[in-house]
């Protein structure tokens, strides 16, 4: 029986002794298992007819488990992974020795599996439950259970269960499935494990796809229209008005994908809906590129501007409220007068010494040149002298609004005039003195 | 959404100035071109940026600008603010709103179309309509201004206007007729005048090449140059001057001297000037 030897390796320098076997770790295998099963050594062997082929079953059995290189020797049986002498881990008469350990693997590797995919029958079953659940709720509160709307079940709810959470997504609430499980895809590949669509490997199937369908219609219009060109029918185009409309946010696309998207591939959509919107003969696609531009509503409309009110001495006048920072106005802006500003019953000469309030507060009036012809009634609280006058400057533009035309009224919202100002004072952060101030930096 | 809105700050690289060089003083002043506007709020730089995600830029250069490679660079976020980054900066100047209608031209009447869809910011407390609230004024007095006191800065800067003034005014009455009409009695028309005589045309910046900092020639930008002519102007009436004198003199005296050409911050900015001029031979070691 000849044992075949390998060529000297660095293994031999590891091995203390003489009668060392050398092995190449990459043959055959064979599982030994140490007395606390804590590990499990797999050591390769060679039979005697010199065949290296790994036994499937070891082999399978290896890729559950870690292994060692482990080398025949004739030291003492000490195992280095319990740190004590073993006595059932020697194969024959020969003891084994850790040369080398990969990582325990316990599970073969599964990748990221990503949120928890419902099933259709899951959301089915839950959208039965959610219905019989809302008439349920009716008849316990009394009501009827075919007209319970959704603000009914809010209502009753918030009843039932009140809660002083500040975080309205943390109270309890019941609301349709379709609101609480987010739209997900159903899987992607059939049974035999291929995927359906041709682009699944990228990663984004839907975008991809999405940017290969728009450039083919950017294709097929530019090539009509060197048709047309070539012929000199080429139509005039149209300026068509921009303003209305807008491109969808990366959100909206993002959900109308199903996928996530970066910020770049969303610049990059973006950019091919403009090259498109800048051709000529642009309608023939037109559908497909209402699928992705939104209305918007003029800014004017979204505010009703409530029409004046008569008190008893027969003049006009309106009420008008404002908040800046932390300080609250009302203001009641009457007309026919002659100029004069109270406010808290003072003067503003008294109220504001500073020069900058007062202007800011004669500011709605001087925009509309209507300076020396109402009077200005003010009750104003919280805050310091900047944001009263802030927020009795936002009160009466509101109030001023009754008084003009729509036209003057588009004007002061674009003066700023008409625009709650959000800014408040930045908190202080933990680790640094103030809300942007950093603690003087020491280098020791 | 409540709080804050990350705002982005692209390179401050434009694309269009990228392969400029750094020409004589005389044109460097017409360098600062934009490519690419954006009616966001930005820092002074002028990249192109990719379409905001809820408004459109109409514009064709704006759009080929969109479309070069630089506007996909990344983007960092640099200065964060409370309004949404869809907002648009205000428009307080009341004779813009006074044109009828058919007086506009086809590009001021397709963004006020724009407008009408875009929300608006708030308009700053320190601006207003009245004849005597001037950009530039707000901005000087805000420099003038220690530890937030708003208030006395305004004061010393209505001060200094009220000594311009005095001191116009006893020129003008003690000139003979025919020189009176050359005397310039209106404070702001002097202040404007003054800093624009201080205003340098081209800085130094320092660049380091092969381990040696060199200071290379450089145009400036209009914001780098009113900034710069401002806090020569500040600082110089905070050191030298004697104990006694007020700020509102030192300054108004210092005002004059620039709206004469003459005095210690006109010399500063002519010494810029020569070292500019003495280090030409390393202009080409800008890459911007």
């Amino acid at each position: 029986m000849t044992r075949a030897v390998d060529a000297p390796s660095s293994l031999d320098s590891a091995l203390a002794h003489k009668s060392v076997n050398r092995i190449n770790p990459l043959k055959t295998v064979e599982l030994l298992q140490c007395k606390t099963r804590r590990r499990q050594f797999k050591h390769e062997t060679r039979d005697i007819s010199g065949n290296t082929d790994i036994d499937r079953e070891t082999q399978r059995k290896s890729e559950l488990t870690f292994f060692s290189i482990v080398v025949r020797s004739q030291l003492p049986d000490y195992c280095y992974v319990c740190r004590r002498h073993h006595d059932d881990f020697k194969v024959g008469n020969e003891a084994l020795r850790l040369i080398y350990t990969t990582t325990p693997v316990q599970i073969k590797n599964v990748g990221a599996s990503g949120p928890e995919k419902y099933t259709e029958e899951f959301i089915k079953k839950q959208i039965e439950e959610f219905n019989l659940g809302k008439r349920h709720l009716a008849n316990m509160m009394g009501e009827d259970p075919e007209t319970f709307t959704q603000e009914d079940i809010d209502r009753a709810v918030a009843y039932l269960f009140p809660s002083g959470l500040f975080d309205k997504q943390a109270r309890p609430m019941m609301k349709h499935p379709t609101e609480i499980f987010p739209e997900q895809r159903k899987i992607q590949w059939g049974e035999d494990g291929r995927p359906f669509h041709f682009l699944f490997y990228t990663g984004k199937q839907s975008y991809y796809s999405l940017m290969h369908e728009t450039y083919e219609k950017l294709l097929n219009v530019q090539k009509y229209q060197d048709q047309l060109a070539a012929q000199d029918h080429l139509p005039q185009k149209e300026k068509k008005n921009l303003a209305g409309s807008r491109w969808l946010t990366k959100i909206e696309l993002e959900e109308m994908l199903l996928e996530k998207l970066s910020d770049d591939d969303y610049s990059r959509f973006i950019q091919l809906l403009e090259k498109l919107m800048a051709l000529t003969c642009v309608d023939m696609e037109e559908e497909h590129i209402q699928k992705f531009s939104k209305e918007v509503p003029v800014q004017l409309k979204k505010v009703v501007i409530e029409p004046l009110k008569y008190d008893e001495r027969g003049v006009a006048f309106s009420t008008g409220e404002g908040t800046r920072k932390t300080a609250k106005a009302t203001v009641v802006v009457y007309d026919n007068g002659t100029g004069k500003i109270t406010v808290n019953g003072i003067d503003i000469l008294h109220y504001f010494p500073v020069l900058q309030d007062r202007e800011q507060l004669l500011f709605p009036f001087q925009f509309l040149d209507r300076v020396g012809k109402h009077d200005m009634v003010c009750t104003v609280s919280g805050g310091g002298r900047s944001a009263q006058a802030g927020a009795i400057r936002l009160a009466s533009a509101k109030a001023l609004r009754s008084f003009v035309t729509e036209k003057e009224v588009e004007f002061m919202r674009q003066a700023g005039l008409l625009t709650v100002d959000p800014r408040v004072k930045e908190r202080k952060k933990p680790g640094q003195e103030g809300a942007r101030r950093k603690f003087t930096w020491k280098k020791r | 959404m409540t709080g804050p809105k990350p705002l982005l700050c692209p390179y401050s690289h434009s694309s269009a100035s990228l392969l400029r060089r750094c020409c004589r003083a005389e044109d460097a002043g017409h360098q600062s071109g934009r490519v690419g506007g954006s009616e966001h709020r930005q820092d002074g730089g002028a990249s192109p940026l990719p379409p905001p995600p809820g408004g459109r830029i109409p514009a064709q250069a704006e759009l080929t600008a969109l479309l070069s490679p630089l506007a996909l660079c990344r983007l960092t976020q640099v200065r964060w603010s409370r309004y949404n980054p869809s907002f648009v900066e205000p428009e307080v100047n009341k004779e813009l709103y006074r044109k009828p209608w058919d007086e506009l031209t086809e590009e001021e009447k397709e963004k006020l179309e724009l407008k009408a869809v875009q929300p608006i910011k708030a308009a700053p407390p320190a601006v207003s309509t009245s004849v005597f609230s001037d950009p530039l004024i707000s901005k000087f007095t805000n420099m003038m201004m220690k530890d937030g006191n708003k208030v006395l800065a305004r004061s010393l800067m209505a001060q200094t206007l009220e000594a311009i003034k005095r001191k116009q005014l006893e020129k003008y009455h003690k000139a003979p007729e025919d020189k009176k009409e050359t005397i310039e009695c209106n404070p702001y028309v002097i202040f404007h005048q003054a800093l624009k005589n201080c205003q340098p045309i081209i800085g130094l910046s320092s660049i380091t090449k092969g381990g040696k900092t060199y200071q290379v020639p450089v145009p400036l930008k209009d914001n780098r140059k009113r900034f710069l002519a401002m806090k020569w102007l500040i600082t110089e009436c905070r050191e030298n001057k004697n104990r006694r004198m007020l700020m509102p003199e030192k300054l108004s005296q210092e005002l004059l001297q620039a709206f004469n050409n003459e005095g210690p911050i006109i010399k500063k900015k002519h010494v810029l000037h020569k070292m500019a001029e003495a280090n030409r031979a390393y202009a080409h070691f800008r890459w911007w």
